[in-house]
């Protein structure tokens, strides 16, 4: 038998799981879709005493959309958000984001929270969530709290969760971005199914007036996944395209400012410089394909 | 490396009830057991193939409540309720083979074998999603699971001779 040997917990509420989760802190571990823990159970790189499994508790699952705000509920698996036409038209990003993972057995089980707390550079949602300023919403037994998506990622498996908390949900605002004169790309560099991204990048635009030749730029937001260890967000290439409509030189000022901001790591088949160069170009696309969209 | 797999203590156990193939099972596990290992080892399931056993090659894949998962990724204690099919609940009576698996066995989308029941089993999943499927929507379709011998080539024109069949609504047996 591969992973060893452990007690296994299935609440069937989130207090219940929160109550668990209190009790026994470093000494469970929670398993959602189980498409990477279940990795490290494997090769027993995790050996946690308990396994809380929070698959049973449907509250933690699903997506809303309401008054501007979107919340995707932990739980609530990639198939789900790659299928949903509520999400399709307010946060169009996130959609794009979950259908690039793995195959469809990963994204039958794997949920929105697990990959949220992996925390790993080259996740997609991490990465879409600081494009979107979005907000993580975590539970333990003392109650909820929320902490902006720049703010929870620390480094990789390392985020602001407590030890006793849940990851109950993401929610985005998303009245900055109308969906009639706003676009969103979420654009990897992936050369199998089964790997992580080499760099993806995330992209929302808003455009003055989508009917016009060339809109001007209102609003961009920029995040790179696997440029540093947490989700890069690149103001400088942000501003660099504010104010006008969108052209050569603004583009290339993007892919200047993304080459300043990348960090990255040193990886079997991608060096950093090679990294670095991937991140700029895929800024560039990603904002350009976000404005076209925008634009109509 | 040697692993130490001494229970310290009596291992915990867990009473599970499922669905395996549409006939009711209720077994006694450890929690740790992977559905790959319950089905191949202890229902005797040998079209359940276990490769990599951690969730890259797709040999193992299932279905669980009529959805492709690759089963040495979920415990046995988790399906407990659930309704699963494997390769062996494909095929129809006296064995005549499903529609998918004679799309297989025509279009040679074999050599060895060992990924085969993975592939067809998610082949399955993915024509009752989309019935009539261009390549990429194959080649997505089927992106979970790997190949070491064949080459894809003929396992995608399976999948769309496959897909014939359905629209043909005649061939072979099972309940494709
Ligand atoms: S054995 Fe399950 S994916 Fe390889
Ligand atoms: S036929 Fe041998 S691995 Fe596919």
């Amino acid at each position: 038998m591969k992973p060893a040997q452990f007690e296994y917990h299935r609440p069937d509420t989130v207090q219940e799981a929160v109550e668990l989760l209190d009790e026994m802190e470093h000494r469970a571990e929670l398993m959602a879709g189980n498409q990477s823990l279940g990795i490290m159970l494997s090769t027993r790189l995790a050996t946690p005493e308990n396994v809380i499994d929070i698959n049973r508790l449907d509250a933690l699952s699903g997506i809303e959309v309401a008054d501007d705000r979107v919340r995707v509920g932990a739980m609530t698996r990639h198939r789900e958000i790659e299928r949903s036409d509520a999400l399709g038209r307010a946060v169009p990003m996130l959609p794009e984001a979950a259908e690039q993972i793995a195959g469809p057995a990963v994204r039958n089980r794997g949920t929105f929270g697990g990959s949220i707390g992996e925390a790993d550079p080259a996740g997609n949602y991490p990465c879409a969530m600081a494009a979107l300023d979005g907000t993580i919403h975590l539970r333990s037994v003392d109650g909820e709290r929320e902490v902006p998506a720049d703010e929870f990622f620390i480094a990789h498996m390392f985020t602001e969760l407590e030890e006793n908390e849940l990851i109950v949900g993401g929610s985005v605002d998303c009245s900055p971005w109308p969906s009639e004169r706003s676009g969103m790309a979420f654009d990897e560099l992936k050369r199998a199914a089964q790997t992580w991204p080499t760099v993806s990048a995330a992209a929302a635009v808003r455009v003055d007036d989508p009917g016009a030749g060339d809109p001007t730029v209102e609003e961009a937001r920029l995040a790179l996944a696997n440029a540093a260890d947490v989700p890069l967000g690149v103001p400088d290439a942000e501003d660099a395209v504010e104010g006008e409509p969108l052209s050569e030189g603004s583009l290339e000022a993007v892919a200047e400012a993304t080459m300043a901001a990348a960090d990255p790591e040193d990886e079997m088949h991608a060096d950093a410089e090679f990294k670095t160069e991937a991140a700029a170009e895929y800024a560039r696309r990603a904002i350009r394909t976000a404005y076209e969209r925008a634009s109509g | 490396m040697s692993v130490d797999d001494t229970p310290q203590t009596e291992p915990p156990t867990e009473e599970i009830s499922l669905t395996v193939n549409g006939e009711t099972v209720s077994a006694e596990v450890e929690p740790r057991l992977k559905l790959s290992d319950f089905l191949r080892r202890e229902q005797g399931l040998r079209g359940v193939r276990v490769g990599c056993e951690h969730g890259v090659c797709g040999a193992c894949t299932v279905l669980v409540d009529g959805k492709g998962v690759k089963s040495c990724l979920m415990l046995a204690v988790q399906a407990d309720g659930s309704e699963i099919t494997t390769v062996e609940g494909l095929t129809g009576d006296g064995g005549a083979l499903h529609p998918i698996q004679e799309a297989f066995h025509e279009t040679h989308a074999l050599q060895c074998g060992f990924c085969t029941s993975g592939f067809v089993v998610a082949t399955k999943e993915l024509l009752e999603e989309n019935p009539d499927p261009d390549r990429d929507a194959i080649e997505h379709g089927l992106a979970d699971n790997v190949c070491r011998c064949t080459g894809y080539q003929n396992i995608y024109e399976a999948v769309e001779r496959a897909a014939d069949y359905a629209d043909e609504g005649s061939h072979g047996g099972g309940d494709g």
